[in-house]
């Protein structure tokens, strides 16, 4: 949650996972409308045009979208266009079995073809898809008839069908027909087999969604209609939701105030939902003064997470000392968080005798430029001069993946499964190990993790993994993700805000 | 018409006088900011956040647990630099190449008026923040590209100011004694040129102190943490249902500020104006 | 006037080259490779190469302006490389929303500042006149984001009577889409009025001493046909150039005022192009803005010689 603007490199590797649950089946009342307040404004849904969608977006996906799967409460995937799944031996070859009957918006069959068809698309190195990197584990999705489609991975993957539920560019199924036909408006008037179909879409005012009649899912939707509507200033989105302009609203952490408040109006519901991952900062190792281990550290140590909390969000965000969150089945006794001791972090300062001074990577936003500027307050305290750079959040991940920065800001987003970031984040020479750190044990480790098929053995792992990564200070993290919707308390049957994504599929009002 | 400008101009009143008390102070403010006794602009009290003006801090504390009297100081330094240079460029830039337009007419003045045209065809608070967008954000990029908007109007003032004076007595009897350009330019124009350049210098600092104020108040002005009111106006913005006046005060001091320069800029151009003085 | 036209319209051509030369050197040369924005992490050199040569990249730059001028020229401003938007369409659907705010904030600048510029003009040198003219004075130095601020302050947290931001069209529910357009265009009116007052009342006090008024005056008309009718027109010149420079900048979107009101005009179409680095959008709109602009002074120019003082004089 640092900076909103992380929102977009979390983009860059957001696979934001939502749901739908399944409410209990009584009661819930047909028809009605809802209007929904983002933060963004939604640029397209053709993957080619947009590389990855952004929360808002994921938000939009889901309701003209299907995933195969989908999260349930627990966490765990259940099927979506997919009945069934299974899996070879080494995690590397999984076979879906699709739901029959399903159409399209445009009366064309869903069937496996249009999942391979999708995926080649995307998979096109002749596209060059923004897309492509976060499907690089998939060599292969073929259709073995109209309705079994097989995935091949590079490398095993033991949780792979929790990862297909997140309504991602990479993930949802789109039209090859609507795709074909449209073009370059595609991306614009997208066709899914979502339980909503787009009707009328102004760019940058609104995105309106009507029920698709004939949705699979016997009884869904149960709304007549969604707005979608991007508010990017975070008081009037909450002044509209007072008003009753909105129904629903999307809320970070930053607007503890608004939170807050909300908790004390009885008409207003909060959603809240710690997720798995963090807001995560990584040090480049490989550029003074961070090639010097004492300065990594003594900037980690100066942090006090709770004051940072206290001034940021009133307490809100939850302080994080792993990469993994309270959401996450990785649970650790001990994670090897380094103390908050600005003592011992001006001593370690002062052994490392040169002066500490670098740039730090902010994003132009009012929240990136707080955070930067309270971080800037504790190392100042320790000796050490941090300048803040601020660039569009569009500029933070080419910057990143180019390694030029001293130190950026990034996100461990909420996943179901921790092995896709943890090996990108850390393993020697993945293009996203962003502190150009190498440690043949950190690579055993990620190795052995990913293979495991024993839950509490990969759980094991991963804390070692934490300790060593918190030691030698290479990243740090700050606060634990967590995710808000504000709701009128009449709008009912909004499940876990998996990373983020108000999931409005199955919504009613009472 | 000059009768009538005549007529409606007073002398400088009191307002006159305590404009420029009031610039002076600021002034006076901005070059001791680092001395005066108070907190660092940048230090965060963070557990007193939006403290009510009063007690351990002046006028309060802002979202962050800053001292919103020392940000105000230090931000006028900001206001003042931004304001102050950038009309500067525009003036030197603007004012000599009106000059040369209004005097020596033909090719370069359609040249000098259609660029000038042409810079004031875009909006210039969408030029400086495209501008600042790619060049970075620093103050020098800032002066930079406030300066450069501000030619044209200078090139106008200059031009006109330029064009009634060249047929006037004075002029036509050095250039009947043999002088050259320059001098001519230098000796008998530039002096008489310059007043009411300097009263529409001091309209153009206002205006700047606007600009500025509203790059920074989108977030693109000045890099934090240095404070600046149009910053502190637009992160007050944020908190203005709990602590309106977070936003109230920098836009207070802004405006009188803005007031005072365009009151005193006022005065001297209606006491320089070239039509009331060729009579 | 048709050869004062024709040089006007002669001008005007030079001029809107310069300024496309200008929006083009401005989207060309700053810094930022769109190639980078347009691949991000995929960004391999051969991969930014190929591009390079996609866009053209590797022509020399005034093969390259002159390509996108032929386009421009064309009607073709290009496609948003992020949403495949047609740049031109973009503006486009805007366009109205702009508009809207800019007739608007006209509506209430003139119906603020026209009277108020007779009353002080009838009253000249009296109360009234010396209270309104410092208060048009006052108003000057306060820039819009204050304005917007306090009004936001007084209307929508403390009375609640309007909505701080909130769009609806037109088409959807006309009233709902007044009501969201009150507060941005009572900020841009009450930005505007000082100045229309300020220059309608030193012309309408010229306007006031000339014979034709004095005639009027002896034939005995009643002093309110005498202003509105025979004094207001002629007086009304400088008041025309100036809401035209007004209308021509509006059109081009308000930017802060928009963005504070999260009005989906010109204004933030352009802060979200800048922010993702369209740059294709970017070159587009900041090309529209200032055409209009150049053109709707063009116009104003026009007018103004309809209303010209010889033309005027030749009738009374």
């Amino acid at each position: 949650m640092a900076t909103s603007g992380f929102r977009v490199c979390a983009l860059a590797l957001v696979f934001v996972a939502a749901c739908l649950t399944a409410a209990p089946a009584s009661a819930q009342k047909q028809g009605g409308s809802v209007t929904v307040g983002l933060e963004l404004d939604i640029s397209g849904f053709d993957p080619l045009k947009v590389g990855v969608f952004d929360t808002s977006g994921n938000i939009a996906a889901t309701l003209i979208f299907d995933t195969l799967t989908y999260l349930d409460d627990s966490g765990k995937a259940q099927g979506r266009l997919a009945e069934s799944w299974t899996n070879s031996e080494d995690f590397k070859t999984w076979t879906f079995k699709l739901r029959s009957g399903v159409k399209f918006h445009d009366g064309t069959p869903f069937n496996a073809q249009a999942v391979a068809w999708n995926f080649a698309r995307q998979k096109d190195p002749k596209n060059k898809c923004r897309c492509a990197f976060y499907i690089a584990n998939i060599l292969t999705v073929e259709a073995k008839d109209e309705l079994t489609v097989v995935y091949q991975l590079s490398d095993p993957a033991v949780n792979f069908p929790a990862g297909q539920a997140v309504p991602s560019s990479n993930n949802v199924v789109q039209s090859p027909a609507a795709i074909q036909a449209k073009g370059d408006d595609y991306s614009r008037n997208p066709v899914g087999t979502g339980p909503y179909i787009l009707k009328s879409w102004t760019a940058g005012d609104r995105l309106v969604l009507e029920r698709n009649p004939s949705y699979w899912r016997k009884g869904w939707p149960r709304l007549d209609r969604i707005v979608l509507r991007p508010l990017p200033d975070a008081q009037s989105r909450f002044a509209s939701l007072l008003s009753g302009e909105s129904d629903v609203v999307w809320a970070d952490a930053f607007e503890a105030d608004n939170i807050l408040r909300a908790r004390k109006n009885k008409a207003l519901t909060v959603h809240q939902y710690v997720g798995s991952g963090a807001t995560v900062y990584a040090f480049n190792t490989k550029v003074a003064p961070f090639d010097d281990l004492r300065v990594r550290q003594a900037l980690v140590m100066a942090l006090d997470k709770k004051k940072m909390s206290q001034v940021l969000t009133n307490g809100l965000s939850l302080p994080a000392t792993n990469p993994y969150g309270q959401g996450s089945w990785v649970k650790c006794k001990d994670d090897g968080a380094l103390p908050t001791d600005p003592a011992k972090a001006a001593a370690l300062i002062k052994e490392y005798g040169k002066p500490v001074e670098f740039k730090m990577l902010v994003t132009a936003t009012p929240r990136g430029r707080a955070v930067g500027q309270v971080m800037q307050q504790f190392w100042k305290q320790v000796g050490a001069n941090m300048e803040i750079e601020q660039v569009d959040q569009a500029t933070i991940v080419p910057r990143a993946f180019q390694r030029q920065f001293q130190l950026t800001p990034w996100r461990i987003i909420d996943l179901p499964d921790p092995d896709t970031q943890m090996y990108a984040n850390f393993r020697t020479g993945s293009p996203v190990a962003l502190a150009n750190y190498s440690n043949p044990v950190l690579d055993r480790l990620l190795e052995r993790a990913r293979v495991t098929a024993d839950q509490a053995r990969r759980s094991d792992d991963y804390c070692e993994i934490s300790r060593l990564i918190n030691s030698e200070a290479i990243w740090f993290w700050t606060f634990q993700n967590d995710y808000y919707a504000v709701t009128k308390a009449k709008v009912k049957g909004i499940p876990k805000l998996y990373s983020g994504v108000i999931n409005l599929a199955g919504a009613w009002i009472e | 018409m000059a009768a009538l400008e005549g007529q409606a101009r007073r002398g400088p009143g009191v307002l006159f006088f305590a404009a420029l008390a009031w610039i002076t102070l600021i002034v006076l403010a901005a070059l001791c900011a680092g001395m005066l006794p108070m907190p660092g602009p940048n230090d965060m009290d963070m557990l007193s956040r939006r403290a009510l003006p009063g007690g351990a801090h002046l006028l309060g504390t802002d979202s962050l647990g800053r001292d919103t009297f020392s940000r105000l100081i230090h931000g006028a330094r900001i206001s003042l630099t931004v304001g102050l240079l950038a009309p500067v460029i525009a003036v030197l830039i603007g004012g000599s190449l009106g000059m040369l337009a209004g005097y020596f007419r033909g090719r370069f003045e359609i040249l000098a008026t259609g660029g000038a045209d042409v810079l004031l065809a875009f909006p210039p608070l969408v030029f400086a923040l495209a501008v600042t967008a790619y060049l970075g954000q620093s103050i020098q990029n800032m002066i930079f590209v406030l300066g450069v908007l501000g030619i044209p109007a200078f090139t106008r003032v200059a031009r006109a100011v330029t064009l009634s004076l060249s047929e006037r007595e004075f002029v036509v009897a050095a250039r009947a004694l043999g002088a050259t350009h320059a001098r001519i330019l230098i000796r008998e124009l530039l002096p008489n040129v310059a007043l009411p350049l300097l009263a529409f210098f001091l309209l153009a600092v206002a205006v700047t102190i606007v600009a500025e104020g509203a790059l920074s108040f989108l977030g693109l002005g000045v890099p934090p943490p240095a404070p600046s009111w149009g910053s502190m106006i637009g992160e007050g913005r944020e908190s203005l249902d709990i602590a309106p006046w977070l936003a109230f005060l920098p836009s207070g001091i802004m405006f009188v500020t803005v007031l005072s320069f365009n009151l005193v800029g006022d005065t001297l151009r209606a006491l320089t104006d070239p039509r009331a003085s060729a009579l | 006037m048709l050869g004062f036209f024709a040089r006007r319209l002669l001008y005007l051509v030079p001029v809107l080259l310069a300024v496309s030369l200008l929006t083009f050197m401005v989207g060309a040369l700053l810094p930022g490779d769109l190639a980078y924005v347009m691949l991000g992490d995929q960004a391999t050199p051969e991969l930014i190469a190929a591009l390079h040569k996609q866009l053209g990249y590797d022509l020399p730059l005034w093969q390259r302006y002159l390509q996108w001028l032929g386009n421009v020229v064309m009607g073709d401003l290009g496609r948003s490389f992020r949403t495949g938007d047609l740049v031109l369409g973009a503006v486009l659907d805007r366009l109205p929303v702009s508009i809207e705010l800019m007739i608007l904030a006209q509506v209430i600048a003139f119906s603020i500042g026209v009277p108020l510029a007779i009353l002080c003009a009838v009253n000249r040198g009296g109360a009234i006149d010396r209270f309104l003219t410092g208060m048009a004075f006052g108003k000057l130095s306060m820039p819009s984001y204050m304005v917007a601020i306090l009004l936001i302050y007084l209307f929508a947290v403390q009375l609640n009577w309007l909505p701080a931001t909130g769009y609806v069209p037109f088409t959807e529910d006309p009233l709902a889409n007044l009501r969201s357009f009150l507060l941005p265009a009572l900020t841009l009116g009450f930005g505007e009025w000082p100045v229309l007052m300020r220059v309608l009342r030193s012309d309408m006090i010229a306007t006031l001493q000339e014979d034709f008024i004095a005639m009027a005056k002896a034939k005995g008309l009643r002093p309110a046909r005498i202003l509105l009718v025979h004094a207001l027109k002629p007086s009304s010149l400088t008041l025309v150039t100036v809401a035209g420079i007004n209308i021509g900048r509006l059109i081009g979107g308000a930017l802060i005022v928009e963005t504070i009101f999260a009005l989906p005009g010109i204004g933030r179409l352009l802060v979200g192009a800048i922010y993702a680095r369209d740059f294709i959008i970017m070159q587009g709109v900041v090309l529209f803005v200032a055409a209009a602009f150049v053109i709707v002074n063009f116009l104003v120019d026009m007018l103004y010689a309809l209303l010209d003082p010889r033309i005027r004089h030749g009738r009374a």
